[in-house]
């Protein structure tokens, strides 16, 4: 199989880069553009899910992290003065600060503890944020936020959206070599047994605080990159539906592996899309949550693993035809 | 009003709130102890069973309170059937995955019920509203107390059965050793729907204690209740139902305090701190037995 998954690979990434690259040279309508804007930003929201995941730490209030980035940012860059292209990074810092905090209060927990803890965290960041943080952060109302690119640059959108491209592929190539590196395979050791990772001397309270840094830290810019070419910035930013989103687009997609976020995306958003053209509203969702619990249940290893799949399913049909119509049926 | 019944007013109000969450942790505690699994899409089954007390009364007019049993008897069959289809395939495949199920349960029951109900806010008045009782230097509404003892019956109820009945004790037997249950031939997988489908019940009788108090509710009202649940299962020990009632009333008083004493912003985050002091002295809950 594993000549199968080099050819894909191969030939798999330079087509999609150059499909990536070549989109708004194919088409005018920035409505297009802007949508696979905001869906390279969920890619790198639901990549900095998938590396904590990665670890073994399920979390359900990531949409903190999202807003945590992207309020940072809009008031550094307010109060500073500094380009929106520089606060995204400071901003995702203060985000990754505060997971490291979260993560010190959940690292000895068990799975459940640390999804209620993160969830009800979400919930608590946004409460602050409407109330202590109002001054700070405008309150219900939100604030502006200042854009990447200035409007009055020839062709801004365009620009945005290669920059944002940008990120994205730095994003991916990151987590492929956190993947492969040391760290990687101290966050594997650590998902699989903790004990024998212990055992191995990976110190897993160390590894786990690393990976909710890391993934805070790109949650914090996927927040920030989306709020900025929005251009205004609101407490719902912290909605719980926010928190589910990553969740759902890496299950679809494939868990723990570095193209499932990415397949997860695309499908999700072509669908999510194709019915919002159909006029739907609360449908959508229930259609969302149908999918989810199908691929849970059918596709554990999510849409990366239905190629393997099918071919081991015609190979079985193959060698052993189904009893009783062998005879008819030669070599089917 | 002097200090003295200030403070009263705060733990009487405490303690109605804490009704609630006691039903809601209850529930949820329950299908942990039996299945050890956390159903994260709890809240929304509180929701339904808030939904259809407000629907049988608008239709009927029949007292909210006779209602319960209907909306809870619903929620036993809603249960049953979301673990059957839903929890039953992937038991034992991880806790991660059990979890993402929820969410996708999540997703599917808030918007079917926004798509059924609409998304508005509604509340519905009590036949009880406006009438109060005399407890001390306190005037308190006659629903909270109506709440209160029901809340206890329920409990009461649940000790029995739990104690009293064949399937109580086989529940009982499953949750304290699945295997052990088993080889002395209780079908667990039958002990798992019903519990599912009880604790869901009582996620319905929390439900409809909400409304009938006169509390706003729209499709997404489940969410905040329960992250409250599982706060306070986490306080009073993951799986035990004496610690979920302890800390269901240390959650309601605790939250009352601080609205009071803080201001209200603190109402609903006061939980979250209260979370955290826990976990971080004892992770595994006040009350709660070591791992698994």
């Amino acid at each position: 199989m594993v000549s199968v998954q080099d050819k894909r690979i191969q030939y798999g990434i330079p087509a999609i880069l150059a499909l990536a690259l070549a989109v708004p040279v194919l088409t005018d309508s920035m409505f297009i553009v802007n949508l696979l804007v905001l869906m390279l930003i969920s890619i790198i929201f639901a990549s900095a899910w998938n590396l904590l995941a990665y670890s073994g730490q399920g979390s359900l209030g990531h949409a903190a992290f999202l807003g945590i980035g992207a309020y940072a940012s809009t008031v550094i860059a307010a109060k500073s003065g500094l380009s929106p292209l520089l606060t995204i990074f400071l901003g995702a810092a203060v985000a990754a600060f505060i997971g490291i905090l979260i993560g010190l209060t959940c690292v000895r927990l068990k799975e459940w503890f640390l999804a209620m803890v993160t969830f009800g965290f979400a919930i608590i960041v946004q409460t602050l944020t409407v109330s202590v943080l109002a001054p700070l952060s405008g309150g219900w109302d939100g604030i502006p936020s200042p854009r990447l690119f200035s409007a009055s640059l020839p062709g801004y959108q365009l620009i945005e959206y290669y920059f944002i491209l940008f990120i994205t592929l730095a994003t991916l190539g990151a987590i492929w070599y956190i993947m492969k590196s040391r760290i990687g395979l101290a966050f594997l050791a650590i998902r699989e047994n903790e004990l024998e990772a212990r055992a191995a001397g990976i110190d897993p309270v160390r590894y786990r605080l690393l990976a909710f840094a890391l993934s805070a830290y790109l949650a914090g810019v996927a927040g920030a990159l989306q709020i900025h070419h929005i251009g205004y910035l609101t407490p719902e930013l912290f909605g719980t539906e926010n928190s589910f989103w990553p969740v759902t687009f890496v299950i679809l997609g494939g868990l723990g592996t570095l193209a499932g976020p990415v397949v997860g995306t695309v499908v999700l958003t072509v669908i999510w899309e194709g019915l919002k053209a159909t006029g739907m509203t609360f449908g959508r969702y229930v259609i969302v949550g149908v999918i989810l619990i199908l691929a849970i249940i059918f596709l554990p290893q999510g849409l990366v693993s239905l190629p393997e799949k099918i071919r081991e399913w015609l190979k079985r049909r193959q060698k052993e035809p189904v009893p009783g119509t062998a005879g008819k049926q030669p070599g089917s | 009003m002097d200090e003295f019944s200030v403070i009263l007013q705060i733990i009487f109000w405490g303690l109605y709130a804490g009704c609630i969450y006691i039903l809601l942790a209850t529930g949820l505690n329950l299908i942990f102890g039996v299945m050890k699994v956390v159903n994260f899409a709890h809240g929304e089954f509180l929701m339904i069973g808030a939904y259809i007390t407000a629907t049988v009364f608008f239709l009927t007019g029949a007292n909210p309170y006779l209602i319960i049993v209907l909306s809870m008897l619903a929620l036993i069959g809603i249960g049953a059937v979301v673990e059957r289809l839903c929890f039953r395939p992937i038991l034992g495949t991880g806790k991660l995955n059990e979890i993402f199920l929820s969410i996708g349960l999540i997703y599917i029951i808030q918007n079917g019920a926004a798509m059924i109900w609409g998304d508005a806010w509604q509340s519905i008045k009590s036949p009880y509203s406006g009438i109060t009782v005399p407890i001390g230097p306190l005037a308190v509404p006659l629903d909270y107390v109506i709440i209160m003892v029901m809340t206890a019956v329920i409990l009461c109820g649940l000790y029995v059965f739990l104690k009293k009945t064949t399937i109580g004790m086989q529940m009982q037997a499953t949750s304290q050793n699945r295997k052990g249950a088993m080889l002395v031939g209780i079908d667990v997988e039958r002990i798992d729907v019903i519990s599912f489908g009880l604790g869901c019940a009582l996620a319905a009788a929390a439900g409809t204690l909400w409304v009938v108090s006169g509390q706003v509710f729209n499709p997404y009202m489940g969410s905040i209740p329960a992250i409250k649940a599982f706060a306070i299962i986490i306080l009073g020990g993951l799986g035990s139902i004496p610690g979920a009632i302890i800390g269901g009333l240390l959650m309601g008083l605790a939250e009352n305090g601080a609205a009071y004493f803080l201001g209200g912003i603190w109402k609903d985050a006061i939980s979250f701190v209260i979370l955290i002091i826990v976990l971080v002295i004892r992770p595994t809950g006040l009350f709660g037995e070591k791992g698994e």
